[in-house]
């Protein structure tokens, strides 16, 4: 595998082609005579807010080879970020044509308009409400299901009606051939959304899971341990995780991602999910009835162990054991002896998801345990409060950027354990983070 | 500080998104 800056090098150049490769392409053969400088300016922005609206279908289309190397957390990060600036760009190219030719004003009275103009117009208020309700959909009290259903549909509208507007205006599209390319690729990202959400659920629907045992874990969490029926199942790397659908078919448009938090080494294709109640779908979890059929779509995620390192300091909050118990029994089938060191910060003493297990697998594996507890019990003598860089000094030997970190948590815990790492001068390729609240 | 990065990313994307067309502009201009 190539180096994990020539990875993200790769990434970035590819996406900068499919952005700018479109719009250059428009500059081959005859052109229409050049109007003014920032009309000409204003188009560009034009083509590229849409090019990067587009290709954000591509972005959660859940491809390894897309969420690699960054991981499935920081490619919707940077979808919602560049969002914005796509947005930006869209809603800037009316405004530069408004202030050079004013008279284009005319063209915002959509019953008189234009239809390529009514495109126009329709395009743009469709992303403004994708980004309102985005960026709002807790204080404007949208039901997740709601704003997921509503944020595909509104952003297939916009690029529709953004695909639209530019063949109906047609200026650089005079040759059949741009056409075709602009077209072509907008179908070709449109069409990654229909087989996420259409054609896989098709495959999921014919392999689907049987619930074998939901078992009751400390910390008001669950393990759900599913067995593929009539299928092998799949193999993953511990650490990854898969869209989980308990109620309804796989074409039903909320799945739900969690880790695995079995051993990678089993080989009857089981798998566990482990989930806390965390007062939404979870909390229904314990409700799932033994003999139930799931549907489970995965493996995905970049959060796995692999590379050489002196020794694994896995750091995990809350619930975030899950993928870190996955890879300390999937070391421990393995038989692997390097040095590993879980930091794991709780509550409280009682609510220690795996307390047990990770105490039993200290004898198959070279593990310590470092228990870190907000609020623990009177006569503690371990570490309390958070997880910081002073309780990363107190027990990880220098030096910091031999080791190889995973880290897992609630968010305020993974910025402030990333800046931690950070000033311990650890490079972004010596650790890898998952948020499990990303989507 | 992957987030971080992936800011940058995005800002440096669209800064980068801008001067290229600023290029389209002119090489049309300049024809």
């Amino acid at each position: 595998m190539l180096p994990y800056p020539a990875r993200v090098a790769i990434w970035i150049i590819v996406y900068l082609l499919f952005v700018l490769g479109p719009m250059f392409a428009l500059l081959v053969g005859s052109l229409p005579p050049a109007r003014d400088f920032w009309t000409e300016f204003s188009a560009a922005i034009g083509y590229a807010g849409l090019a990067m609206m587009s290709l954000q279908f591509g972005l959660t289309a859940r491809f390894r080879y897309v969420t690699n190397p960054w991981g499935e957390d920081i490619i919707y990060h940077f979808h919602r970020q560049i969002s914005l600036i796509a947005v930006g760009l869209v809603v800037t190219h009316p405004l530069i044509l408004f202030a050079v030719r004013p008279e284009l004003l005319a063209l915002l009275n959509f019953i008189q308009a234009p239809w390529r103009a009514r495109f126009a117009a329709i395009s743009t208020y469709s992303l403004i409400a994708i980004v309102v309700m985005s960026l709002w959909r807790v204080k404007l009290n949208i039901r997740y299901e709601t704003w997921q259903m509503t944020h595909i549909v509104l952003a297939v509208v916009a690029v529709t009606a953004g695909i639209a507007h530019m063949i109906g205006w047609g200026f650089y599209l005079v040759y059949p051939w741009k056409r075709t390319l602009w077209v072509g690729l907008t179908i070709f990202w449109l069409a990654l959304l229909f087989y996420i959400r259409l054609i896989k659920p098709l495959f999921l629907l014919r392999r689907p899971y049987r619930i074998a045992e939901v078992r009751e874990e400390r910390g008001d969490t669950w393990t759900l341990v599913m067995q593929p029926e009539g299928h092998p199942g799949f193999s993953f790397t511990p650490g990854q995780f898969g869209w989980l659908t308990v109620w309804g078919s796989p074409f039903k448009i909320t799945g739900h991602p969690f880790s695995f938090s079995s051993s990678a080494a089993v080989t009857d294709g089981s798998v566990d999910m482990t989930i806390r109640n965390l007062g939404d779908f979870t909390s229904e979890i314990h409700k799932v009835p033994v003999g139930k059929r799931v549907y489970l779509d995965g493996p995905y995620g970049a959060f796995t162990i692999g590379n050489p390192a002196d020794m694994h300091v896995l750091i995990a909050g809350g619930v975030g054991i899950t993928p870190m118990m996955s890879m300390l029994l999937t070391l421990a089938d393995r038989g692997d002896k390097r040095p590993v060191i879980l930091l794991y910060g709780s509550r409280d003493w009682e609510s220690i998801t795996f307390r047990e297990e990770l105490e039993a697998l200290k004898d198959r594996l070279e593990l310590t345990v470092v228990h870190v507890l907000s609020n623990p019990p009177a006569g503690w003598t371990g570490e309390q409060g958070y997880i910081n860089a002073e309780v990363f000094k107190r027990h990880l030997p220098p030096p910091y950027d031999d080791h190889e970190y995973f880290i897992c948590g609630p968010n305020v815990m993974m910025d402030s354990i990333e800046k931690a790492l950070g000033e311990m001068h650890v490079p972004l390729s010596k650790y890898h983070s998952e948020r499990y609240s990303f989507v | 500080m992957r987030r971080l990065f992936a800011d940058r990313l995005a800002l440096a994307t669209g800064v980068i998104v801008i001067l290229v067309s600023v290029l389209f502009a002119y090489l049309r201009v300049a024809q």
